[in-house]
């Protein structure tokens, strides 16, 4: 059998349920079918979205969602398939968040000072009226913690990788990662 | 419970912490319930934030995200969209490209002897024998592995179209279209190649440059004809 027909053998194999529909829509999206794209964006919509929601805490957050998708249209011709369409569409929204983030000027004090802003989130109380839910308090934590947080803990990014993003030592991650932890402590769901 | 040990909590729960600090932290641990119970506080924080998933938006994005990427409404369903493609992809190749790889064309063409043998061995082409068992240079084997020889990439191809067509009623006309523009693009595109290989024949960078348009094309149809059968 020559490496083509395997080729197509394999094709046969994918058509019985394997094929990545990732994939397909991203190469169709790639070369202008808006219709793969819209699928694509439905399947990531909701992982997107939510990172956003978790990343930055202004009213921006529809706009954001879609200047990453705007942008993934953009770059789609750089997706090589070298890993998960769901992974490089991630990696590109913490840029584009982070590039945002950037343009409105949200530094103010990401990594500095931020152990007396976390002493600022109120300790969750019995009763439903006093008590905030895990998400709010996330959202409550000072941004350099919070977006250590999300990345580490709830997106899995290891320390490193995390470090590059945001610009930081490596060390100052760990650090940032024990304060959001150790103020969130107080908000679990029990 | 002091700062010293609650502050390696996290890096502890991570396995990140050294190895004399851990002992030293587990040792620590054994004998402090308020520092276990922070990190059993902690550890619950983490199981958490991994339960924490998508979040849809409240509301439906895709109309402005269609906007900005040039859709213009359209006469299909409710809440569909048509879209205005981006220009198609450029297929073409710059003088230099054109100049490097006329190799290639024999390799596809059936007449590609000179491939299977390598640039270190001139002559005439028509007069060459393949020698299966000398060695192969490397552009030769990528030559190969992308589009085989002109049989079976012809084969291969066909193989796909049937499929595709097979599958074509299975998909959205806007997207037939974009398939067929884009393989139309692609065509063209080999054509032009095996066009200025007719010139250059010994180019190695056409050569090259040409079995990745080549590949192209069947990744595309590979593609296609997936996408018609899921849908």
């Amino acid at each position: 059998m020559t490496e083509l027909s395997l080729e197509a053998a394999t094709l046969e194999s994918e058509q019985t349920g394997r094929t990545d529909p990732d994939a397909v829509d991203a190469t169709l999206a790639a070369s202008g079918d808006g219709t793969a794209f819209e699928r694509l964006y439905r399947r990531h919509i909701s992982r997107i979205y939510g990172l956003a929601r978790r990343m930055i805490t202004d009213d921006d957050i529809d706009e954001v969602t879609q200047d990453v998708f705007v942008r993934a249209w953009q770059k789609l011709a750089t997706f090589r398939g070298e890993s998960a369409f769901g992974t490089w569409l991630h990696r590109l929204a913490i840029n584009v968040i982070l590039g945002r983030r950037e343009t409105l000027g949200i530094r103010r004090k990401r990594y500095l000072d931020s152990d007396a802003m976390l002493e600022l989130i109120p300790a969750r109380r019995p009763g439903p009226e006093t008590a905030l839910d895990f998400e709010s308090a996330m959202a409550r934590l000072p941004d350099g913690a919070r977006e250590v947080f999300v990345l580490h803990d709830v997106e899995g990014y290891r320390h490193e990788e995390i470090a590059e993003m945001l610009g930081l030592a490596t060390g100052t991650s760990k650090s940032q990662l024990h304060r959001a932890r150790m103020a969130l402590r107080q908000h679990l769901d029990r | 419970m002091s700062d010293r040990w609650v502050d390696q909590l996290s890096d502890y729960l991570d396995g990140e912490l050294p190895a004399n600090e851990r002992v030293a932290l587990e040792a620590h641990l054994q004998t402090c319930d308020d520092c276990s119970e922070v990190l059993d506080q902690l550890r619950q924080v983490v199981a958490q934030a991994r339960t924490l998933g998508g979040v849809p938006p409240r509301r439906d994005l895709w109309a402005g995200i269609a906007q900005r990427i040039g859709a213009t409404p359209g006469r299909k369903a409710a809440g569909e969209l048509a879209f205005r493609p981006r220009a198609p992809r450029r297929w073409s190749f710059s003088i230099p490209q054109l100049a490097a790889a006329a190799i290639a064309l024999m390799t596809l063409s059936g007449g590609s002897v000179w491939l299977l043998r390598g640039p270190a061995s001139p002559g005439p082409v028509a007069t060459m024998v393949p020698q299966p068992t000398g060695p192969v240079p490397a552009i030769n084997t990528a030559v190969r592995g992308a589009v085989g020889g002109t049989d079976s990439y012809a084969q291969a191809v066909a193989d796909l179209e049937r499929v595709l067509a097979t599958g074509r009623g299975q998909l959205d006309s806007t997207t037939v279209r974009v398939i067929e523009q884009n393989l139309a693009a692609i065509d063209r595109a080999i054509a032009q190649a095996q066009a200025a290989l007719k010139a250059d024949p010994s180019n190695l960078y056409l050569n090259s440059h040409l079995a990745e348009t080549m590949r192209r094309k069947l990744d595309l149809l590979r593609q296609a004809a997936a996408l018609a059968s899921v849908s």
